[in-house]
């Protein structure tokens, strides 16, 4: 297993460990070569909350067609970090079908805390993008990812242009598959993403586990459901099959749709799956669900400033 | 194509025709000859289209009238009004069965042995992320491995798997694996395999239209034939692939269908 993680270390693009000094989380290693660049600046969480903070850069601000960026990440024992992007991950046009390719494989330690919580990815027209995330972890390790991407400049009416978008997360716990997840958006002759998605402009996933963050899960479960619940109605007896002629007022479905399920054996994870229609509203989503992250990260993620 | 294991078929040689000519016949004068013909191609495919049929049909009491692939969220949420948007949304429920649940169902179907459907069953607990789609998986399947190993009593095989895992705590018990083990078993190939799990999912989410009132009973079925080509396109884009490669291929049905324990009326369990 050691042979197997020094091997991927060697092959990365961006090698990164956080391990316990004197009592606190810090990075002790962090290399990283172009295209990426890691960035573990001191001065986000107050110096008595002890966790580690890294920003995950990229020359340019975005991937091209063709680049391959991996990154191995390390989280020792009782640690604490976050790794964030300082912007959202701009893939640019495919050229010659050459894939974007974006891979991380992360251990974290025994009552360890890992949160990955970046800006979105954002496909510009006929991109094509492949993410894989592999994480393993043991039954007291805290985790926490956010997985999310746009239908591309969609003010500027990019909307669902790009060619090929696949995420891959996996969650491994002590050599059993966890959590094995994989969504893949492909342009197709027949049915457009667009159509797919209806008017939507944002898919998220929020990925919580681990016993440090119990209270977040229970918390953000009864409020999606709550939030949920006032939204979805029967269909009225006036429309259905029986209306001959158009209903004068289009049916609005809702501009935000949340919902958690549960996983694992011991239902010690918690996965939410969102559609938006504007990504500021997945901001706010965030901001309010994951505040209570700052007690252990030192600061609010996805914070309005 | 496999023969499953021992079985023994009575069939009822009819001499009439032949002897036609020569015997003064009686209508009721049947030569009835009782024969073993395990090793008989011919007989042995017919005898298979029965139980291939009743596999097939909804009135085996699977209890998957009671799942609506999401339709009934899909319905409250306001993403499918009219009859109209019926056809769009088994199609995309049709994809993503293909691109996430095929492979299941093909891997099981290639080898029906116990250690392969531990395997699959343990992957796929970890792969259905929705805990909706998930329990739907383990009712039907649980309630699709109780009826075949009480129908086809002849598979031996099919008795052990299930006497060995009942009450086990390792296993959930999934629909698409235990579908796949089971055609495995009764002899289909691997294509009609796949292709007639496609089938029952689109056999289902019409069905479930049409209780929901969305579309009446003689559309539904004009529907159900003119997605068929579209069935058959996405059977043929994802058949015979890996586990490995099983992916989802509709985040927003996957999140409305999440959302279904949130309905507070609702007339389905998915």
């Amino acid at each position: 297993m050691a042979g197997l993680a020094a091997a991927v270390e060697a092959a990365a693009t961006g090698v990164l460990r956080v391990e316990k000094v004197r009592g606190r989380s810090a990075v002790t290693r962090c290399f990283a070569k172009y295209p990426l660049k890691l960035i573990a600046p001191s001065k986000v969480a107050p110096a008595s909350c002890g966790a580690a903070w890294i920003y995950a850069i990229t020359y340019g601000g975005g991937i091209v067609s063709g680049d391959r960026i991996s990154c191995a990440v390390t989280v020792g024992d009782a640690c604490t970090a976050a790794m964030t992007t300082q912007s959202s991950t701009k893939v640019y046009k495919a050229v010659d079908s050459k894939c974007s390719e974006q891979v991380l494989e992360a251990r974290v330690g025994k009552d360890a805390l890992l949160a990955l919580i970046p800006d979105p990815v954002t496909c510009f027209s006929t991109a094509r993008y492949h993410q894989k995330q592999v994480f393993h972890v043991f039954t007291d390790s805290n985790l926490v990812i956010v997985d999310w991407f746009t239908s591309g400049r969609y003010e500027s009416g990019e909307k669902w242009k790009f060619s090929f978008y696949k995420s891959i997360n996996h969650i491994i716990l002590e050599d059993q598959p966890l959590f094995i997840d994989s969504v893949l958006l492909e342009e197709s002759s027949n049915c457009s993403i667009a159509d797919r998605m209806q008017g939507y402009n944002v898919v998220a996933m929020v990925v919580l586990l681990g016993p440090k963050l119990k209270h977040i899960q229970d918390q953000m479960q009864d409020e999606v459901k709550k939030m949920m619940s006032v939204q979805l109605r029967p269909p009225t007896s006036a429309g259905g099959r029986y209306t001959s002629r158009p209903q004068p007022l289009c049916p609005q479905m809702p501009p935000l749709i949340a919902s958690c399920s549960p996983f694992g054996r011991m239902g010690t994870g918690m996965v939410a799956r969102i559609t938006a229609v504007s990504t500021e509203s997945v901001y706010s989503f965030l901001r309010h669900h994951l505040a209570a992250l700052e007690s252990f990260l030192g600061a609010s993620p996805y914070s309005a400033s | 194509m496999k023969v499953a294991q021992s079985i023994h078929l009575l069939s009822m040689e009819c001499d009439y025709p032949a002897s036609k000519k020569n015997k003064l016949t009686h209508p009721m004068d049947i030569d009835c000859t009782v024969k073993e013909e395990a090793t008989d191609a011919g007989s042995t495919n017919q005898h298979f289209h029965w139980s291939q049929w009743q596999l097939l049909d909804s009135i085996l009491p699977t209890g998957g009238f009671a799942h609506s692939y999401g339709l009934e969220a899909g319905m409250q949420s306001r993403m499918v009004n009219r009859p109209e948007d019926l056809g769009p949304f088994v199609v995309q429920v049709l994809e993503n069965t293909g691109s996430l649940l095929l492979p299941f169902v093909y891997c099981a179907s290639k080898s029906p042995d116990a250690a392969t459907w531990v395997k699959l069953d343990q992957l796929l607990e970890a792969t259905l992320t929705n805990e909706v789609s998930r329990k739907a998986s383990m009712s039907q399947g649980s309630a699709l491995l109780r009826v075949a190993a009480s129908v086809f009593t002849e598979i031996q095989t099919l008795q052990d798997l299930r006497q060995t895992f009942l009450g086990s705590k390792n296993l959930s018990f999934h629909h698409a694996p235990i579908f796949g083990l089971i055609c495995g078993l009764v002899g289909f190939d691997h294509e009609t395999t796949q292709r007639a799990y496609m089938f029952i999912t689109m056999r289902d989410v019409i069905s479930a239209a049409t209780r929901l009132n969305l579309i009446g009973p003689l559309a539904a079925s004009v529907l159900q034939h003119q997605v068929a080509a579209d069935a058959e396109r996405m059977l043929q884009k994802w058949r015979d692939r890996g586990v490995e490669a099983a992916t989802q291929t509709a985040p927003l049905l996957d999140a409305l269908q999440g959302c279904h324990a949130y309905m507070f009326s609702r007339l389905f369990c998915s």
